[in-house]
């Protein structure tokens, strides 16, 4: 008796039952495609955040204002105020850092004929569009003079310029933000949303954001540009020393600001992320174990009602491994079209909820027929064992 | 099939199923094992058939002794040497006549067009040579009996076991049945029966009659 029609067999014998096959491969296939979900939303993220991290420069420190404490309690006010000339002595006094960006970012709406969004207005210099990896569609950034003049130009988000605008071409359109007219002059590329959405900005000159939009003289962040990403340490000891000058704070004070690093931002994004998937799949490997018991139970109930058919078969010369051999197709079969059952399941889902676009891991596929095909063979061992060897007498004799 | 001598004491503790047979049965011959229930027939019959192993005493088929082999090695003896046909037929009832009758050489390993030539003769022998593809259930007791025959003869076995051939059918298929194996004997086969019907023993040359695991008589039948 071959391997190929050991496999026929077994699946003659699997339609012999097809309401019971199917029951318990479905059983099978729903923990498979629970995997494959976790595995392709787990790749989709880690997609996104490398995505996300390639775009930041991961030489890139943000500082932030910290919060003021008053007998334990965060009030509502920034402790300090960066400043723009702390933005510059950081740039200056600092040899690790290569340069500095000031942004002062505030709500704001921002408003085209009838329409009309509330956005943020970001105001900054010329060096943000490099040190964010900025890129633009149509127009360009706004120049060093045009800082200087505190020009009423801006540069559109992509989110911003889909709510005010319809396919044409926003160059050259005055739009008014906060009330005021403001000339666009650039239209940058998307980044995609992620736990924030970059791409909902308006970006003006610092100077016009600072004067005539918002009236303030502070920032609400600066970014420091490190010459390397190994000057990690340098720079954060740099700018703690001078910023913590400019702020005249004792020794014992806490820092009154706080640095962030973007990746290290990202990276405990990935590890949360991490741990979740760890969590599903052992859920889902639960649910594999169940399916396994699931074809064991049935693989014994099949050898059971087969008894006559073992006797049969004995008695006309199969062999003992010839009869487990015939079981342990049958479970190994399927235990592998609850895998495959499960995979298009899953990729269609998959499809459907993710997207188009949802990777197909053929890597994890290919192990996941191996699993499959192991489960087939431990949940169908011990039947498989019994029905080779029942006494051959009774089996013929047998009801 | 040379020599058959075979004694047996009864392994189990409590019943003695044979005790201590003698028996010599030649090639070629036709016999019919006879006797009440639990007389041992059936227990005879199956060491006959090597599906089972006396606890004392030895058994030799052809010039093989049959203790001494393993239990794959008894399997290849049931698939060569033996033809099984059973009172209640024994047939997968799931696939063709036709596989059914491959089934044994299957086990044999022969390739698939080489068995399915053997099948078809051998339904052809036992006239079922236009139902090869009907199932067991499409078909009455005696058709599925000469499926069982077919089956028995398709490896060429040294001995054909019947037991209890005709025990499922009506008298009239069971005569049917009967002629057939008279004529497989006719044609050179070694044939046992094991009955309780006096009048189908009274087909074969020889009688032996079973009594409480003791050989009762042994008598050859003279037709006439």
């Amino acid at each position: 008796m071959s391997f190929f029609e050991n496999i026929i067999l077994a699946f003659q014998n699997l339609r012999a039952n097809p309401l019971r096959s199917m029951l318990i491969l479905i059983g099978m296939a729903v923990g498979i495609a629970a995997v494959l979900h976790v595995v392709v939303l787990g790749e989709l993220t880690q997609q996104r955040i490398n995505e996300r991290l390639s775009q930041l420069g991961s030489n890139v420190l943000s500082i932030q204002p910290g919060y003021s404490w008053m007998h334990g309690v965060r009030t509502n006010a920034k402790a300090v105020s960066l400043k723009w000339s702390e933005s510059n002595a950081l740039a200056e006094q600092s040899p690790v850092i290569a340069r500095t960006v000031p942004v002062y970012s505030g709500n704001g709406d921002a408003a085209f004929l009838d329409k009309n969004w509330a956005t943020q207005i970001t105001g900054t210099t010329p060096d943000y569009q490099e040190v964010n990896n900025e890129s633009l569609i149509e127009g360009r950034f706004f120049s060093q003079t045009e800082l200087e003049q505190r020009a009423r130009v801006c540069v559109l988000g992509a989110t911003v310029y889909e709510k005010l605008f319809k396919d044409e071409s926003p160059i050259g359109k005055t739009i008014l933000i906060k009330s005021k007219p403001f000339r666009v002059i650039g239209l940058l590329e998307a980044k995609g949303e992620n736990w924030s959405n970059p791409d909902d900005q308006v970006f003006i000159p610092l100077t016009t954001a600072q004067e005539r939009i918002f009236g303030v003289d502070h920032l609400s962040s600066i970014l420091a540009q490190m010459r390397s990403a190994e000057d990690y340490d340098e720079s954060l000891f740099d700018i703690e020393t001078i910023l913590r000058q400019n702020h005249r704070l004792q020794a014992k004070a806490d820092n009154d600001f706080r640095v962030l690093r973007q990746d290290f931002f990202l990276a405990a994004i990935q590890e949360t992320n991490k741990e979740l998937a760890k969590f599903i799949i052992v859920i889902a490997l639960v649910s594999l174990v169940v399916g396994g018991i699931g074809i064991a139970n049935v693989m014994l109930i099949s050898v059971t009602e087969r008894t006559r058919e073992i006797g049969i078969r004995r008695a006309i010369g199969a062999k003992k491994h010839q009869i487990l051999f015939q079981f342990l197709t049958e479970s190994i079969i399927l235990g592998l079209l609850g895998g495959l059952l499960g995979i298009s399941g899953g990729a269609l889902f998959n499809h459907f909820y993710l997207g188009e676009n949802a990777p197909l891991p053929v890597l994890w596929i290919s192990y996941s027929f191996f699993i499959c095909a192991g489960i087939g063979v431990l949940a169908g061992i011990y039947p498989a064992f019994r029905a080779a060897h029942r006494n051959v007498i009774d089996a013929l004799r047998y009801e | 099939m040379k020599a058959l001598t075979k004694t047996y004491k009864s392994g189990r503790i409590d019943v003695q199923a044979l005790a201590e047979i003698n028996l010599q049965i030649q090639k070629n011959e036709y016999v019919a094992i006879m006797g009440p229930s639990g007389s041992g027939k059936s227990t005879l019959m199956n060491i006959l058939g090597c599906l089972d192993t006396p606890s004392t005493g030895q058994y030799f088929l052809g010039e093989k002794n049959i203790q001494s082999l393993s239990d794959n090695q008894l399997s290849e003896i049931r698939n060569q040497e033996i033809g099984f046909v059973f009172q209640s037929f024994n047939l997968l009832p799931r696939v063709s006549a036709l596989k059914n009758v491959e089934l044994p050489l299957t086990y044999l390993g022969l390739p698939p067009a080489e068995r399915r030539k053997r099948a078809a003769e051998a339904l052809d022998r036992v006239g079922l040579g236009d139902r090869k593809q009907h199932k067991p259930n499409e078909l009455s007791g005696g058709q599925r009996q000469r499926i069982a025959i077919a089956r028995a003869l398709v490896t060429q076995p040294a001995l054909i076991l019947a037991d209890e051939p005709t025990g499922n059918l009506d008298s009239k298929t069971g005569e049917d049945i009967m002629a057939l194996i008279q004529k497989l004997h006719d044609q050179g086969n070694t044939v046992i029966i094991v009955t309780h019907e006096q009048y189908i023993a009274e087909h074969a040359a020889r009688v032996i009659r079973l009594r409480d695991g003791h050989v009762e008589s042994d008598l050859p039948i003279h037709k006439t």
